[in-house]
């Protein structure tokens, strides 16, 4: 089960606050989308360096160049203006295709 | 009775005394109070008990292995050193609550009630006019444990009730007036993003807003047209740049003190090992602690946080989440971040050549949380409002304040003697001005803050810039009172 799961992370400065913000929203959105998913959050430094191990890691635009190189081995980032605006959130999870991710994952 | 009193007294000795115990219990109780599963409930017991059984080794070992630095400057020039750092800070004030011999649970019952203070208050919004409700956990504990501190050491004798209720009212209304404070300004930056600021620095966000207009010259450039060199993004990673600001701080001191004092203080400073070696692990030492410090908080915090968000938008629908001040980080350029952030250092490094040269008793050192979060945030604010010019300013002189401040607290509350004080922008310079106020006036002076801290809000309702009609709209509406610039 755990395996077989979209695996998201929550990341911000120190992983203390805003990716705690991030998170609670985040599992609030997928629910609403009806995807289930493992929401984890934790530091920039942390997330960069174990993003292999998930699907999407979502922050703020402000850490947009920390996660280039992870965007370019594959994992979907997507970096959010306001933390906590649900329709951007959920706006921006659809167009980085969280869907179609979920379908490949789970199958 | 009897039954009843050594049951209570059984919950005494063994959960309301145990932090950790304490704190898995309120979880629990808060999981089945919102109708989770038993098996839930344990869970969140489980992890919030252990979250803080791993926050209390971690303080353990930052003081742990601040000991023989503080040690070897006392002897050799008798000299306090603290980090200017809320992590720091919070392990500092356990510690010091601990050495006096009273319960550090007692951060926790502050933080209950100052949460439930701010509740009421806004509650109670058509009269006290406070909109916010702070609900960023991990800030919480760091402020209770370090104005627990500052209460235990003005009012000795007062005793573990009267504390949590005294400073849990004094708090309470600063979390909800501060965070209140920032509404205009964040509803601005933000184009009505629907969040304040509940962070360290809201007395900084206002006076910044006030302030950066002015400084700015015509035609002043913004930050957006400024390349910054690549490496500077190294320090947007929390390990790297505190093992890089420790090791140069703690690794001059330690060359000053010199080889031979280190290994009369520390015992672990092996004969074999390489001077240069040593000290590189014991300021890495000091990332390692921090890190395991914050997956402590993060464990029990996030079960906190989760609940309090959970109410607050449950009891209070309207009212705004004070939430941290990194959430502002997204309406300003990233550059925005690096300067404040470069420009604080400025002015903390200047700041502390000063306490040197003119013999301060305490020495700072400049921790990564308050020089990198305060002035990103403050230089984000200011750019909107000034431009680089007041973005680069306004930083610097937060820095130079930050370490002046934080000296003088570390020194007053007497932190120093364990090598931390919290450090953030609040927290040198209106904290401080509370302490001094308790301390010399005690139940006058706890009062003289509340009363002062309440009229803030009414003179904002009155007299501030959206008055009146337009103060609750802009919590509830922002788009119809926006001020066009």
């Amino acid at each position: 089960m755990e395996a077989c799961m979209l695996k998201v992370v929550a990341a911000c400065g120190s992983g203390m606050g805003s990716s705690m913000m991030i998170k609670l929203k985040l599992q609030k959105v997928l629910k609403e989308l009806g995807i289930a998913a493992d929401v984890k959050n934790t530091n920039a430094g942390e997330a960069k360096s174990t993003a292999s191990q998930y699907h999407v890691i979502v922050c703020s635009e402000s850490l947009r160049d920390t996660f280039k190189s992870a965007e370019e081995r594959g994992t979907a980032v997507v970096t959010l203006k306001n933390l906590l605006d649900e329709k951007e959130l959920k706006e921006k999870l659809l167009q980085a295709g969280v869907a179609e991710l979920e379908k490949k994952v789970t199958v | 009775m009897e039954v009843v009193m050594s049951i209570w007294a059984f919950f005494q000795n063994n959960v309301l005394t145990k932090p950790a115990f304490f704190v898995g219990f309120i979880v629990f109780i808060g999981y089945l109070l919102l109708k989770k599963p038993v098996y839930d409930a344990l869970a969140g017991f489980i992890k919030a008990t252990v979250g803080y059984m791993i926050l209390n080794v971690a303080s353990g070992g930052l003081v742990g292995n601040f000991r023989p630095i503080l040690a070897g400057l006392n002897q050799r020039f008798s000299l306090n050193a603290a980090v200017i750092d809320p992590y720091f800070g919070q392990a500092a004030a356990q510690a010091a609550v601990e050495s006096i011999g009273r319960s550090f649970t007692m951060m926790m019952q502050v933080l209950l009630i100052s949460f439930l203070w701010n509740l009421l208050l806004v509650f109670c919004r058509k009269l006290s006019k406070v909109r916010t409700v702070f609900i960023t956990g991990h800030i919480m504990v760091q402020q209770s444990s370090t104005a627990l501190w500052m209460v235990l050491l003005c009012f000795p004798g007062l005793n573990d009730p009267g504390v949590v209720v005294m400073l849990g009212l004094l708090l309470g209304t600063y979390w909800a007036v501060s965070s209140n404070m920032t509404v205009g300004a964040t509803q601005e930056l933000t184009d009505g993003g629907g969040f304040a600021v509940g962070h360290q620095q809201m007395f900084g966000i206002w006076a910044v807003d006030k302030l950066a207009g002015r400084i700015s010259s015509k035609g002043s450039k913004k930050l957006e047209d400024l390349k910054l060199p690549g490496f500077l993004s190294i320090f947007n990673e929390n390990i790297v740049a505190t093992a890089i600001l420790m090791s140069l701080f703690f690794g001059a001191i330690m060359v000053i003190l010199g080889s031979g004092t280190m290994h009369k203080m520390d015992s672990s400073f092996s004969a074999t090992q390489n001077f240069g070696f040593y000290i590189v692990e014991k300021s890495f030492n000091f990332a390692v602690y921090l890190q395991i410090l914050q997956l402590g908080v993060r464990l029990f915090v996030s079960e906190l946080t989760e609940s309090f968000q959970g109410i607050s938008a449950k009891l209070l629908p309207g009212s705004m989440p004070a939430v941290d001040c990194a959430a502002t980080y997204g309406f300003g350029h990233p550059n925005a971040v690096t300067i404040g952030f470069l420009f604080g250092a400025f002015g903390q490094f200047l700041a502390i050549i000063g306490l040197i040269v003119f013999r301060s008793p305490v020495f700072v050192i400049t921790g990564f949380v308050p020089v990198f979060f305060d002035n990103a945030t403050f230089a984000v604010f200011a750019n909107r409002k000034g431009g680089i010019k007041a973005a680069v300013i306004v930083t610097f002189c937060s820095g130079i304040i930050q370490v002046l401040g934080g000296a003088f607290a570390a020194y007053y509350f007497k932190l120093a003697q364990f090598g931390g004080w919290h450090g953030n922008f609040d927290w040198d310079t209106v904290w401080p001005v509370f302490g001094v106020l308790m301390n010399n006036f005690k139940y006058t002076g706890v009062g003289i803050c509340i009363v002062f801290l309440l009229v803030i809000p009414q003179l904002e309702y009155y007299f501030g810039r959206y008055r009146r009609g337009d103060y609750f709209k802009v919590v509830e509406n922002y788009a119809a009172v926006k001020k066009t610039e």
